[in-house]
């Protein structure tokens, strides 16, 4: 079917203020007599606090106030299970974790005072490995982890903080059945989401005690919740304001300072606002988990894959707070099965304790890593029975009708499709350019978001129409998207639908950004509610005997009657529908022997899509996210020693710049199913999580060196490929 | 006392010595187009330009820019048109969150002042600096190709 | 960052004379890249901050037979300067391999060897070609030879009281010929991992090495010489065997850390790598150059 508006290739006009400077994001909130809170974190990884001393911190000129955990509720906090202080009561367990707070006229004042605030602290023993925290007599955490609100029953040692499980079939019988069996160990670095804008935020006391928030949070309803939780003041005191986000990635959905900033506003009677530094974000925000993932598959001879058992441990860190799931665990996991049909399977992902930062969701959450092990290890059994990779791959794709180990059902499968249109656009198949030059494929695919979004469109007396939504914007283009589907819907153009940002005493819930939703709930949402507003403006029109386009004369008439055409929906999609998108990808690179090196020569990426609403907001976010799993490839780590990070700025923690991107080819598979309004799918998670095993994939083509733990650096290349040559 | 002038307009201030350029901005004069991202001068976030050169303003003392000029991301757009640079950030999809762009729309026009006709090497090699984590920097490059073109025609 | 009194002289007596009434309470100030990021990372907490961003005289490239770069002159202004392209190219690109655009604008000589980094990309090519450093106090002014400069991690010759008021660069010799390398195997905006240099001067007879000077980045507590390396090169003639060995010979010269860029053995065997490389394009560079004389 073809559309008016739905589909055009419109820029972004959503962000007329962003590239003008105007856009207001939380840590540009200003207000009267506005103060700021800085935090001083533990710079010991495990360690009882003896003592903390503030005297000399308040005579400080300046200073407003002081908290501690003495001064606080002994509340604790969290996303799913609520096993995080507000500030660290008697013990801390990660370097970074806060103990102490403290109001300031200014930031710079605010972080002298915290300079000179004398603590005592004991050294506990500490844990840094997953491998080594589930060891019997390892130094345990959490005393009764059981105790803590929200958490999962199951708990094989005290520093496991949650299992979660994917079965099919029966594994043991399956491997019985196998001619051959292959495992292989893959880790995956600590790293962050890498938004710009650490988080900030700002909470302020109202003349009516009511509670006002800004903050760089994606789940404006869901944070007041948890406020509402953490500071026990009933949900209707608090308002939550939304704000554009400078960057999430999955990174913006916790408190983080929030509580804290209540709690020195109330004490200080000021507004309180607190920005992270980057340097804390990289300490102390909740970065993407670590992971060690042990692959076992069996095979039968002709290359069908019959069994397959995944242990995955995610090196958690010292809290579970930040995991929004109700598993307490990471849904990515269930990509240990890959893009294939396995008759018998078990995954096992263990998240664990251990005395580092918390970690949290960042873009698909756990499946960059499960992909990188799973897409690997296709590889490396492929080679081993002599197959071509995409042969291996072809034999065992998913299918129509095939069941998911997490209960997805699929239909419309085009996992074939996908595959056959990277490799061909690449020119997988034909002779490579050169000597130390390879070429590797990898699979995935994700999923469209669920959730639930509510929508209100009306019909303003000058003919446009106003969209309201609490959903903030987070740079996808969701904001650009809804006005196309409502301006699709009622016959006018896009300049005539206006959005208009709500907060969280317009609506009565909303599931906020994440997880692949917003074009499917936001979208339907807002189809639904237009759709509603079109049928009270064609029986308006008739009734008054207007032509049914004339919309001002419309709303005005039904204004004389003291009408407003205005028309609300909510979407709520609770189970997943029964498509998925597939993603595949084939990188090129050269390898220099000398020093080990690796440049991504080219990469093709495919999509099997649905419609496409906006195809620069569509292209953005396959780029942005290819771009992100290329730096978990090739460049981005947090490196710890001891649990202390040792990469605390931008300097050292390296991101991709724009000198390091790869010609790119994308190709887009269209299709006309999809759960959105107009047959839409998702796609801003499907680029990332193929990309690093592409790319080791080649490396393993170009010079015959297998690198299996990420990142690939020139480094491991070189040292492993002379060892390879001494071999 | 320190005397800024900021996007034309001249500005007397009484700011303490530590004062950063980009905090005096930001919360002196209310000027908050200019972001703090990594804070070392690495992200170019807080590009501002100093008498017409792009800088880090988060490293950079106000007291620096005493006597002399800054644009900011304000300054670009005239009598509400904006500038051929942002419009095509707009138009191309040069950005999503928009955290960096500010930094990223006052160095593209600084690129486009000093070389109008860049290619895309030197476009890469002069925004090097500019960290952008929701693009993949794709449409950062064609939206500044675009803007040259724009300006040439 | 904590208060401080900042003070702008306008010459460079008045500021020596600050830093005589200061002494180690003070500290210099032109660009500020590294200093005010240390100061806002709290890292160094000085009394007193003396800028010379007010100090006239110190910002001038002048040809002296060789180059005089005055302290205050920024990285872009000696990579963007048609002096520094026309008589010493090389440091002109080793000047646009630092950092970024931005960080070049703010960056200026003085205050980079002031800084004593060993990661820094031009202590290399100006260790390479014989630089000097111009220094001042209020009492004297004396002249120190680079390698002479450097003598600890982040740590210079320059006493209290001092500051760099120049650096000057030889002209390189006839029939010479140099290259820099900066090798970044992570991302493009980085420190180096080793960062190498070379001058080599050819005999008349346009094939076999007169001389040459090597210098390494990022590989000690200092940028360093690798004098165990050029010895083996004077009077032969260019060759992958020649190249392969004054490599080894460079791994002698450097004690790398272990840091976020590589392991100290990934940049030992690098050096070699590098030093390999950057000899032979010093070389190509040498024998175009010895084939232009008349």
């Amino acid at each position: 079917m073809a559309h008016r508006i739905v589909g055009q290739p419109i820029g972004k006009l959503e962000g007329i203020g962003k590239v003008s400077g105007q856009a207001r994001y939380s840590g540009d909130v200003t207000l009267p007599g506005l103060v700021w809170g800085k935090a001083l974190r533990s710079p010991l990884p495990h360690a009882r606090i003896v003592r903390i001393d503030t005297s000399r911190a308040r005579a400080l000129p300046g200073v407003l106030a002081f908290l501690t955990a003495q001064d606080l509720p002994d509340i604790l906090v969290g996303r799913r299970m609520f096993d995080m202080p507000m500030l660290a009561r008697d013990r801390v367990r990660f370097v970074g974790e806060k103990v102490a707070v403290v109001a300031a006229a200014d930031p710079d004042i605010a972080e002298e005072a915290l300079a000179l605030i004398d603590v005592e602290y004991e050294d506990l023993s500490a844990v840094f490995d997953p491998v080594d925290a589930i060891k019997a007599g390892a130094p345990v955490l959490h005393e009764n982890p059981a105790a803590y609100e929200g958490a999962p029953a199951e708990r094989p040692h005290p520093n496991v903080q949650s299992v979660l499980r994917f079965k099919l079939g029966d594994v043991e019988a399956g491997f019985g059945q196998a001619d051959r069996i292959f495992e292989h160990t893959f880790r995956t670095q600590l790293d962050h989401q890498g938004y710009l804008e650490p988080h900030a935020g700002v909470v302020a006391i109202d003349d009516d005690g009511r509670i006002q928030v800004w903050a760089s949070n994606k789940m404006p309803f869901r944070l007041k919740e948890l406020l509402s939780h953490a500071l026990k003041r009933p949900p209707e005191q608090i308002r939550v304001n939304l704000t554009p986000i400078g960057g999430d990635f999955g990174g913006k959905g916790s408190l983080m300072d929030l509580p804290l900033a209540y709690h020195l506003a109330r004490v200080t009677g000021r507004p309180v606002k607190m920005l992270m530094r980057y340097a804390e974000e990289l300490m102390a925000g909740n970065p993407r988990h670590p992971s060690v993932i042990t692959m076992r598959t069996g095979v039968t001879r002709d290359g069908r894959i019959i069994a397959r058992l995944v242990k995955a441990l995610f090196n958690s860190g010292a809290y579970a707070a930040f995991k929004p799931a109700p598993s307490v665990n990471l849904g990515g996991t269930a990509m240990g099965a890959g893009v294939y049909r396995i008759p018998n399977l078990l995954i096992e992902a263990f998240c664990v304790y251990s005395n580092n930062i918390p970690c949290g969701h960042a873009r698909s959450p756990g499946e960059p890593q499960m992909v990188f092990a799973g897409e690997s290890h296709m590889d490396m059994i492929a080679r081993e029975l002599g197959m071509d990779p995409a042969d291996l791959r072809r034999k065992n794709l998913l299918r129509d009708g095939d069941h998911l180990a997490n209960g997805h059902h699929l239909e419309h499968v085009r996992a074939s499709d996908t595959l056959e249109a990277a490799l061909k656009a690449s020119h997988y198949a034909e002779p490579k350019p050169g000597p130390w030059i390879g070429r590797g494929m990898a699979m995935t695919h994700r999923h469209i978001g669920v959730g639930f979004t509510n929508a209100r469109v009306r019909l303003e007396t000058s003919g446009a129409v106003t969209l309201s939504i609490a959903l903030p914007d987070t740079g996808t283009g969701a904001h650009l998207v809804l006005r196309q589907v409502v301006a699709e819907v009622l016959g006018v153009t896009l300049d005539e639908v206006e959005i208009e940002v709500a907060n969280t005493d317009d609506f009565e819930t909303d599931s906020g950004v994440g997880g692949s939703r917003v074009t499917h709930t936001g979208g339907r949402a807002a189809y639904h509610a237009a759709e509603k507003l079109k049928q009270q403006i064609e029986s308006e029109a008739s009734k008054h005997g207007i032509p049914a386009g004339a919309l001002a004369e419309i709303a005005r008439a039904a204004a004389k009657d003291g009408r407003t055409l205005e028309a609300s929906h909510f979407y709520d999609a609770k189970a997943h529908a029964d498509v998925t998108s597939f993603t595949a990808q084939v990188a090129e690179v050269a390898i220099d022997p000398a020093t080990g090196q690796v440049t991504v020569r080219h990469f093709t990426t495919a999509h099997d899509v649905g419609t496409i609403i906006n195809p620069i907001g569509h292209q953005g976010q396959i780029e942005g996210g290819l771009i992100q799993g290329l730096g978990f490839a090739l460049i981005e780590e947090m490196k710890t020693e001891d649990g202390r990070i040792s990469t605390l700025s931008l300097g050292d923690f390296k991101l991709p710049t724009i000198q390091d991107i790869p010609p790119l080819t994308t190709v887009i598979l269209q299709g006309q199913v999809g759960p959105g309004p107009f047959n839409a799918k998702a796609i801003g998670e499907g680029s990332i999580s193929a990309v690093a095993p592409a790319i080791a994939n080649a490396v393993a083509d170009a010079c015959g060196v297998r690198i299996l733990d990420l990142p690939i650096t020139a480094e491991k290349v070189y040292f492993a490929l002379r060892e390879k040559v001494a071999r | 006392m320190i005397r800024l002038t900021v996007n034309g307009t001249v500005h007397e201030l009484e700011v303490p010595a530590y004062r950063t350029l980009l905090d005096c901005l930001r919360y002196d004069l209310g000027l908050t187009g200019s972001k703090e991202g990594c804070g070392v001068g690495v992200c170019g976030a807080c590009t501002v330009l100093l008498d017409g050169k792009m800088i880090s303003s988060c490293i950079a003392l106000a007291a620096f820019a005493d006597g002399r000029s800054v644009t900011t991301v304000e300054g670009l757009a005239q009598d509400e048109r904006l500038h051929p640079v942002q419009q095509a950030f707009v138009d191309a999809g040069g950005f999503q969150c928009g955290i960096c762009t500010p930094g990223q729309v006052v160095s593209a026009k600084a690129l486009l002042d000093a070389n109008p006709n860049p290619t895309e090497a030197e476009i890469k090699e002069w925004m090097v600096g500019n960290l952008c984590r929701c693009t993949g920097y794709y449409k950062i490059v064609e939206s500044i190709r675009s803007a040259a073109q724009r300006s040439r025609a | 960052m904590n208060d401080f009194d900042y003070r702008s002289p306008r010459s460079l007596d008045e500021a020596l004379a600050i830093l005589g009434e200061y002494g180690e309470d003070a500290r210099v100030v032109a660009g500020g890249t590294a200093l005010v990021t240390m100061m806002r990372q709290r890292l160094v907490q000085p009394r007193c901050l003396v800028s010379l961003r007010d100090v006239q005289g110190l910002g001038r490239i002048e040809a002296n037979g060789g180059l005089r770069l005055g302290a205050l002159v920024t990285h872009r202004d000696a990579e963007v300067s048609p002096l520094v392209r026309e008589r010493i190219p090389v440091l002109a690109e080793t000047f646009r391999r630092v950092a970024t655009v931005r960080i070049r604008h703010m960056a200026t000589i003085g205050g980079a060897l002031a800084h004593g980094d060993p990661n820094q990309d031009p202590p290399v090519t100006l260790l390479a070609l014989g630089a000097t450093v111009n220094i001042r106090s209020a009492r004297a002014a004396r002249e120190v030879p680079l390698t002479e400069f450097f003598r600890d991690y982040y740590e210079t010759a320059l006493e209290p009281g001092e500051l760099v008021t120049a650096v000057t660069v030889p002209a390189p010799p006839a029939g010479s010929g140099a290259a820099f390398l900066k090798f970044l195997p992570r991302t493009a905006d980085d420190y180096a991992t080793v960062a190498a240099a070379a001058i080599v001067t050819l005999e008349r007879d346009g094939v076999r090495c007169r001389e040459a000077r090597i210098a390494l980045g990022s590989v000690g507590v200092t940028a360093l010489r690798a004098t165990s390396a050029e010895a083996l090169l004077g009077g032969e003639p260019l060759g992958e065997s020649l190249l392969q060995a004054a490599g080894e010979a460079a791994k002698t010269a450097v004690d790398p850390l272990t840091d976020h860029r590589g392991s100290a053995a990934y940049k030992r065997e690098m050096t070699a790598v590098m030093v390999g490389r950057v000899l032979g394009q010093a070389w190509e560079a040498a024998r175009r150059s010895a084939q232009a004389r008349p």
